[in-house]
């Protein structure tokens, strides 16, 4: 009896420490809630390690990106190198990346080759691309109108006949050569600056697009061709000087300098874009030439495991990701929510690039490089 | 000859294409940067590490303040250390700056030489300064260049030519205002100025433009001083950075303020990059570009030293402290070194006004001392042709100069007259014949320095009456006390009565032994010359430096 009296004391004094002690676990397992689901979400999360292209890398590690990725129980581990150099990373997990993320089709299509080649299948999403420009300037657009190698197409958007203004520059005519060029009375050669194209991708693909135009607006397919072209186009790059031109210069120049030292460069839509969107100023009068047709840079993301194929998944249906890439200056779907963006940040854009064309095959472009670079030599 | 340079300009390729795709490399590293956030205004200290050193020009000093401006905003100690424009970029080219970033008006002449390029890790341009034509306002307006006109480079070839345009401009052997002026000078004139080759320069219009080309020197300060004095009949015009023409027409110590001519071809603008030499210090390179681009540093650069500003917002608020209305057109500017190098060649053998000079020379017993005497016999060889690296070269007696060597020790001794061909053979024997001169030189007696360096002002007198197409200058060196002939006082009076031509000649004087250095200051200064002080530099570099003066 005393015993049972003794349990049920016991009981009695468990109840009322569970009282007491039970609201405060409750509490505490209120505020501790949100640490138990990491955890939870912690041993859910796949870390993912993936090469990435300069392009991309500010926005993959903006907080609001990664916040989603966790959401989806992603986190990425990332380092960037350059696209050309993806390839010679392939190798299988758990050594290898899990994904790429590469600037361009090319460079994409060298990691797939690489894969193949030890049998790793590859995925590939295409989440945002950016069209290959050339920014400008109000009264410089206006000299091109006027000898028919521009049009207007819209508030500070002109579409460009780039065959003919490249026989401006073959012929090594000067800005001053051209009618009603009281604008910009200059007597520079008329000249679009790029970045190397020995090292630098958009330079390669200025490369690849002017071929283009001079193949009568087909693209290149065999080596012959390729050479002669290359061999007439190496000058274009050659009459700019190199020897202070890495990839951001140029558009800097271009920017703070301005139209009396650069009036026309060869750039990705999404670098200018960025910079508008970043709120820093650009000048009033610069203006975008869309080259027609143009080329699409692909950011072009590559998965070799199968979390990997989520994450490239997410990137390109991803409502909310979608919009953050509008804010690095990438299209992704939709192109009016891109261009209705891009007006808001006090700049502007041609909504729909329809023209556009494909590089060509790798080869053709390495045998293009190659007589570039022995020109320059 | 051919082959070797074929076979070393495709090696330079390689390197820089190598160096370009590494360039890349860094650039995008930098950009990323650019998105980090700014860095805070706590000063940290920088752990025990040393100072981070900038090697930069001397026209840049009047931006030493932003050491301690880039301290407080980053915890980065900063320390400034200055040399003068090509032996820095020598310095920089061969490895020998000893600093962690180098800071030049333009990296231009550095980048196109491979060994350059490999130096450089990280480049930056900081801000802007246009090279201009500051032009008397009066000659300005008689020559109908202000207003809106339309000033080409052709016009002020044709000024220079017909002597309307008399101009100050540092040595383009030595400075960088002087070597983007003549670039820009050949890019203007040439029919396709993007690819320049030696053979499309303008040889007649750039012998035009170098007519007016008038007042030597190798800083700015100096150039000033002279200008300041000789502004008017004997210089109306001064060629360097907008920003430093800007401060001189503020200073108010000119005559007239000048009237800023901005060539409509288009002209040359330094671009200040900060170039990284030391990749260990790249984490503090970061911050400190981030700094010096950001509004502060910017608005400072603009306000304090009228340069202008690259961060565009910065740029619209302080349009205003810059003449505005006006295109910039910048002038293409050649990647090829072997022009650069083939055009600042023709320069001083071809173009320049040529050079005549008495070199006075003392060769009394007390030259006996210390290694004194091996120390002139080695200067004189230097000058002729002994020293091949740029410096050497830009310092090399060159086509056409007259150069008469006039000894003296108690007596003032017999001269002795060189005149170097423009003939590379027979430039070659003289150059030896120099060489035999110096070392035959023997050192006995008392010293007479004042008749001597009388007697060299009246015989270049002489000689610019005969042949007034030279730039004439006296190069004084002695190493003791005058205790022969003529005091200073007696010089003095004597060089009052000295005709104004002689008048005309500066004296520059090395300053060499202990005892004479305040009289030797007088004689510069008298004669509007300038000393060289050789008490702690190598002789031969003294001489180098004097070169640029001539």
């Amino acid at each position: 009896m005393a015993k049972k009296a003794g349990v049920i004391a016991t009981a009695l004094f468990a109840v009322a420490l569970a009282g007491t002690i039970g609201y405060s676990v409750i509490e505490r397992s209120q505020s501790q809630r949100p640490v138990q689901q990491e955890i939870q979400r912690e041993l859910q999360t796949q870390t993912l390690k993936g090469f990435v292209s300069v392009d991309v890398e500010p926005f993959l590690k903006d907080a609001r990106v990664q916040k989603i990725l966790a959401d989806h129980h992603l986190r990425i581990e990332i380092a960037r190198i350059g696209s050309r150099e993806m390839a010679a990373k392939v190798q299988a997990a758990p050594a290898g990346p899990h994904f790429f993320l590469a600037a361009g089709v090319l460079a994409a299509r060298m990691i797939t080759d690489a894969a193949t080649r030890i049998n790793l299948p590859t995925v590939l999403y295409s989440p945002f691309y950016s069209p290959l420009v050339i920014a400008s300037w109000e009264p410089v657009a206006q000299i091109l109108v006027n000898n028919g190698a521009a049009a207007k197409a819209g508030d500070r958007v002109y579409d460009l006949d780039l065959a003919r203004i490249t026989d401006f520059m073959l012929e090594r005519k000067r800005w001053k050569d051209l009618p009603g060029h009281e604008s910009y009375d200059v007597s520079r050669s008329i000249l679009i600056a790029t970045t190397d194209p020995r090292t630098s991708n958009s330079g390669a693909l200025y490369l690849a697009l002017t071929s283009h135009a001079l193949n009568g607006y087909e693209v290149v397919t065999d080596r012959e061709t390729a050479r002669r072209l290359a061999g007439r186009i190496a000058e274009l790059f050659k009459r700019q000087g190199f020897q202070e031109n890495y990839v951001n210069t140029v558009f800097e120049d271009y920017l703070s300098i301005g139209m009396g030292k650069v009036p026309l460069v060869f750039l990705y839509e999404y670098q200018i874009v960025a910079h508008a969107m970043a709120k820093r100023p650009i000048p009033p009068d610069a203006v975008l030439l869309y080259p027609k047709p143009t080329l699409f840079s692909k950011e072009v993301f590559v998965a070799l495991t199968e979390p990997a194929k989520a994450l490239g998944e997410l990137l390109s249906t991803h409502p909310e990701l979608q919009k953050i890439a509008v804010e690095y200056g990438f299209r992704g779907a939709d192109s009016a929510l891109f261009k209705e963006a891009v007006g808001r940040a006090g700049f502007s854009v041609k909504e729909r690039v329809v023209d556009i064309v494909d590089p060509p095959s790798g080869e053709i472009m390495a045998e293009m490089i190659d007589v570039v670079a022995a020109a320059m030599r | 000859m051919n082959e070797a340079l074929k076979a070393m300009a495709k090696v330079a390729v390689q390197v820089r294409m190598a160096l370009a795709f590494l360039l890349a490399m860094v650039g995008l590293g930098l950009a990323a940067c650019d998105n980090a956030p700014a860095p805070s205004g706590n000063g940290k200290a920088a752990p025990d590490s040393a100072a981070f050193s900038i090697l930069a020009t001397s026209d840049l000093r009047d931006a030493e303040a932003l050491a301690g401006m880039i301290q407080r905003a980053t915890g980065v100690k900063t320390r400034f250390v200055f040399g003068g424009t090509m032996e820095s970029a020598d310095k920089v080219i061969n490895g020998k700056a000893d600093a962690d970033a180098a800071w030049f008006a333009n990296a231009k002449y550095v980048l196109s030489d491979p060994a350059g390029q490999a130096r450089v890790k990280m480049q930056e341009k900081i801000m802007l300064s246009p090279l201009v034509i500051g032009v008397s306002r009066s000659d300005a307006q008689r020559l109908g260049w202000t207003g809106d006109a339309k000033v080409t480079w052709k016009a002020v070839a044709e000024a220079a030519q017909s002597g309307r345009l008399r101009y100050a401009m540092s040595n383009p052997a030595s400075s960088n205002q002087g070597f983007m002026a003549l670039m820009g000078v050949a890019a203007a004139f040439a029919d396709k100025p993007e690819a320049l080759t030696l053979a499309d320069v303008r040889k007649d219009r750039v012998r035009e433009f170098l007519a007016g080309y008038k007042l030597v020197g190798d800083n700015s300060t100096y150039l000033s001083e002279r200008f300041i004095e000789k502004q008017g009949a004997e210089i109306n015009a001064f060629i360097n950075y907008e920003s430093w023409l800007l401060s001189l027409n503020q200073s108010g110590k000119l005559r007239e303020p000048l009237a800023l001519i901005y060539p409509h071809e288009g002209v040359a603008t330094a671009d200040y990059p900060l170039l990284l030499l030391n990749d260990a210090k790249r984490a503090d390179y970061v911050k400190i570009v981030d700094y010096l681009k950001g509004a502060e540093a910017q608005r400072w650069l603009a306000e304090k030293t009228l340069r202008r500003p690259l961060n565009p917002e910065i740029a619209r608020q302080t349009a205003s402290l810059f003449p505005s209305g006006r295109l910039l057109v910048e002038l293409p500017f050649t990647a090829d070194r072997a022009v650069a190098d083939a055009l600042l060649d023709a320069y001083m053998n071809q173009f320049r006004t040529p050079i005549a000079s008495v070199f006075v020379l003392d060769v009394s017993g007390s030259m006996k001392e210390a290694g004194r005497r091996q120390g002139l016999v080695e200067s004189l060889r230097f000058l002729a042709g002994g020293d091949d690296s740029i410096t050497g070269r830009l310092a090399r007696l060159a086509s056409r100069e007259r150069v008469i060597m006039l000894p003296f020790s108690t007596t003032v001794l017999p001269t002795q007259r060189f005149d170097i061909p423009a003939d590379d053979q027979a430039k070659v024997q003289t150059f030896a014949q120099i060489r035999r001169y110096a070392d035959g030189l023997r050192m006995e007696g008392r010293t007479r320095l004042y008749d001597a360096a009388l007697a060299a002002l009246k015989l270049l007198a002489d000689e610019k009456t005969e042949s007034p197409g030279y730039l004439y200058s006296v190069v004084l060196f002695t190493d003791g006390q005058s205790n022969e002939g003529l005091d200073l006082a007696g010089f003095k009076q004597a060089y009052r009565q000295l005709p104004t031509l002689a008048r005309s000649i500066p004296v520059f004087a090395i300053l060499y032994g202990e005892g004479n250095v305040g009289e030797l200051e007088e004689v510069a200064a008298l004669t509007r010359g300038k000393t060289f002080d050789a008490r702690k530099v190598r002789l031969p570099t003294v001489f180098r430096e004097i070169r640029a003066y001539q």
